[in-house]
């Protein structure tokens, strides 16, 4: 039976058998079933089909699922209709999570809201009371927060100013060498000094003139009785130029150099700290002066005594290790006044940069012919890189691969084995 | 395909005279069912069970319990299993019946949600076998398909392509129309037609034990044009 002699598709035929033909075509196809021989054949033998299927009788439902469902849908009746509302209903049949969804987020949102409310006063107190500690003999400097969390008032401010910074006080006087003098001489001014603070200053200034701000830097330093630590100036074409300094000035000049600094340009940031050091100069002196007293015994032992080669050869040892810790101490002595007695001002100077149009970017071609090179070095480096790294973690792989893959493929074969039962 | 002559009857356990009529005269099974107060239709029913009315419920349970279990039956071989999953269904239609909307036939609803069941049985049965090693209570099935002939059908639709045999048994015994199986099965229309064409040529190949017939040359002529 070929469809060029038969109008009538098989499955055309079909879907008449099953009713599911329009009402017209259905006529033409039965028109068609009483003519010919081949179509009647074929019907008969989809109806002998489905004769056979129709003899598959399946049992009745058992009476106990029965009675089940029966209950099930007594419950369901009396107890959820009646007692729940709709949306818990809706929420166990799986569709009415949104409600549950957002009460979650809402309890949720609230719960962080509370305790974050609750922490506030006290997160305000702890950053207030730190910001006091490190800021430490800022006294006087705006915006300074007192430890309670209020903002300094201006007589604390002045108080502060009078207990911390005794740099100013007229028993204090800078020598030729810019040294402060009172400060280091601890055995006699020490009621005289109530604090000892290492104060630092950071700056970032942003300046038109660049060069014209280098030498104003220069003789500011010179003004001041300052010089400067350390110094990195970027000055390249075609790029902004910018200055980072460590300056060092005398502590009561800091103010009058902060100043000047800020009228080179537009400062940008600006920040101070001080640390006290008072309680490290305190125990430094005092070790310095036992251990000195220490060295006069040994020396007096070694003048006044006699004994064995052996005995003196030891006192001489015990006076070379004192005598070091003293000059240690010495040293970290001096560093720590020199750090009080200058004050540290990290500068940053940036140029206000305008970029210019000119012409001396290389060629069309010399820009392909580099990328070309590039690219084909990037090429090469990759490949190598690939073929390092399987030389290098090939085996261990293939070790894991092997490990995973066996029991992936007995996993597979199993899942297919179990698919096939249905 | 919604002008089709109606051959659907609602207890697939009833006699099967669709055929038969349309072969003897197509004009008879033209005429709708028409819902009348003595014969509600079944989306009646269930609108009517959705605002709380236990007797809809009940009429429903018994138009469509044993072709449920039918459905269920013949797709599994442990008749236990197939209890159960009757059970669950219902209750799905149950806790589901205040969102219900009659926008498709109750049955192709009743039979999608039977048909979401039956796939995650079979997903959880599938993922047992695999990875913990149980097998699926299958047990003999002569010892509950009892008649041979019902065994000889069983075997040969297991022979069947998967899709196939779905197409088949969802046409043959729960006498969905092509439209409802498409929906079902989420294929075009035509091809349900084609594979439903195939699956009937093969079954009854495999049923006759069997030579290749001439319908199934016929076909390989016919299917590229369906």
């Amino acid at each position: 039976m070929s469809t060029a002699a038969h109008p009538v598709a098989p499955e055309e035929l079909m879907a008449f058998l099953d009713g599911e033909l329009p009402t017209a075509q259905a006529h033409s196809v039965s028109d068609h079933l009483k003519q010919c021989a081949d179509c009647s054949n074929l019907a008969a033998q989809l109806g002998e089909t489905q004769n056979r299927l129709a003899s598959w009788k399946v049992e009745l439902l058992p009476a106990h699922a029965e009675a089940a469902i029966r209950q099930s849908a007594e419950q369901h009746g009396s107890h959820l209709k009646n007692f729940l509302p709709r949306w818990i209903l809706e929420t166990r049949s799986g569709f009415g999570w949104k409600p549950l969804l957002a009460l979650s987020l809402v309890t949720i949102a609230a719960l962080i809201l509370t305790s974050h409310a609750g922490q506030s006063p006290r997160l305000a107190h702890y950053a207030a009371s730190h910001t006091i500690s490190e800021v430490g003999g800022v006294a006087g400097y705006p915006g300074a927060i007192g430890g309670s969390g209020q903002p300094i008032t201006d007589q604390q401010s002045r108080a502060l100013s009078k207990q911390v910074v005794t740099l100013n006080s007229p028993g204090i006087a800078a020598d030729s060498n810019g040294l402060l003098h009172g400060l280091g001489d601890h055995t006699t001014n020490s009621s005289v000094i109530d604090a000892m603070i290492a104060r630092t200053a950071s700056l970032s200034i942003m300046v038109k003139d660049f060069a014209a701000s280098r030498l104003s830097l220069d003789s500011i330093l010179v003004r001041h009785h300052g010089h400067t630590a350390q110094l990195n100036a970027s000055t390249s074409e075609n790029a902004q130029r910018s200055i980072t300094a460590s300056l060092r000035v005398p502590a009561n000049e800091l103010t009058a150099t902060l100043a000047e600094l800020k009228s080179l340009g537009h400062v940008e940031t600006e920040s101070q700290s001080g640390e006290e050091v008072t309680q490290q100069h305190a125990d430094l002196v005092a070790r310095l002066k036992n251990s000195r007293e220490t060295e006069q015994r040994l020396q007096a032992i070694l003048l006044q005594r006699t004994g064995k080669i052996a005995d003196v050869l030891a006192v001489e040892q015990e006076i070379a290790r004192v005598r070091g810790e003293i000059e240690q101490m010495e040293a970290e002595q001096n560093s720590l006044e020199h750090r009080v007695n200058f004050a540290t001002i990290e500068l940053q100077i940036s140029e206000e940069y305008k970029a210019q149009l000119n012409n001396s970017s290389p060629s069309a071609s010399t820009r392909i012919h580099n990328s070309l090179v590039a690219g084909y070095k990037g090429a090469a480096e990759t490949l190598l890189g690939f073929v390092l790294f399987f030389a290098e973690s090939g085996p261990t792989l293939l070790i894991w691969l092997v490990i995973i893959l066996i029991p992936a493929l007995l996993l597979v074969r199993r899942f297919r084995r179990a698919a096939a039962a249905f | 395909m919604q002008d089709a002559l109606p051959a659907f009857v609602l207890d697939s356990e009833a006699p099967r005279t669709a055929m038969n009529d349309s072969l003897a005269n197509p004009q008879t099974s033209n005429e709708a069912p028409s819902p009348s107060h003595e014969h509600p239709s079944d989306e009646h029913l269930m609108l009517a069970f959705s605002q709380g009315s236990a007797e809809a419920f009940s009429v429903l349970f018994s138009r469509y319990k044993q072709p449920l279990f039918g459905f269920f039956r013949r797709r599994l071989t442990d008749p236990a299993q197939a209890e159960e999953l009757t059970q669950e269904t219902f209750l799905v239609l149950l806790r589901s019946a205040s969102r219900y909307q009659p926008r498709a036939l109750f049955r192709t609803y009743l039979y999608a949600v039977g048909f979401k069941i039956l796939r995650a049985q079979r997903r959880k049965t599938i993922f047992r076998a695999t990875f913990i090693g149980v097998r699926h209570t299958s047990q003999d099935p002569a010892t509950h398909d009892s008649p041979d002939a019902n065994l000889a059908i069983r075997e040969a639709l297991a022979k069947l392509e998967s899709t196939e045999r779905e197409i088949l048994l969802l046409r043959e015994f729960e006498q969905l129309s092509y439209s409802e199986i498409a929906d079902l099965l989420h294929l075009p229309v035509n091809t349900v037609r084609s594979r439903l064409f195939r699956a009937r040529v093969a079954l009854r190949n495999i049923l006759l034990g069997s030579a290749p017939n001439p319908v199934a040359a016929t076909l390989t002529e016919s299917e590229g044009q369906v």
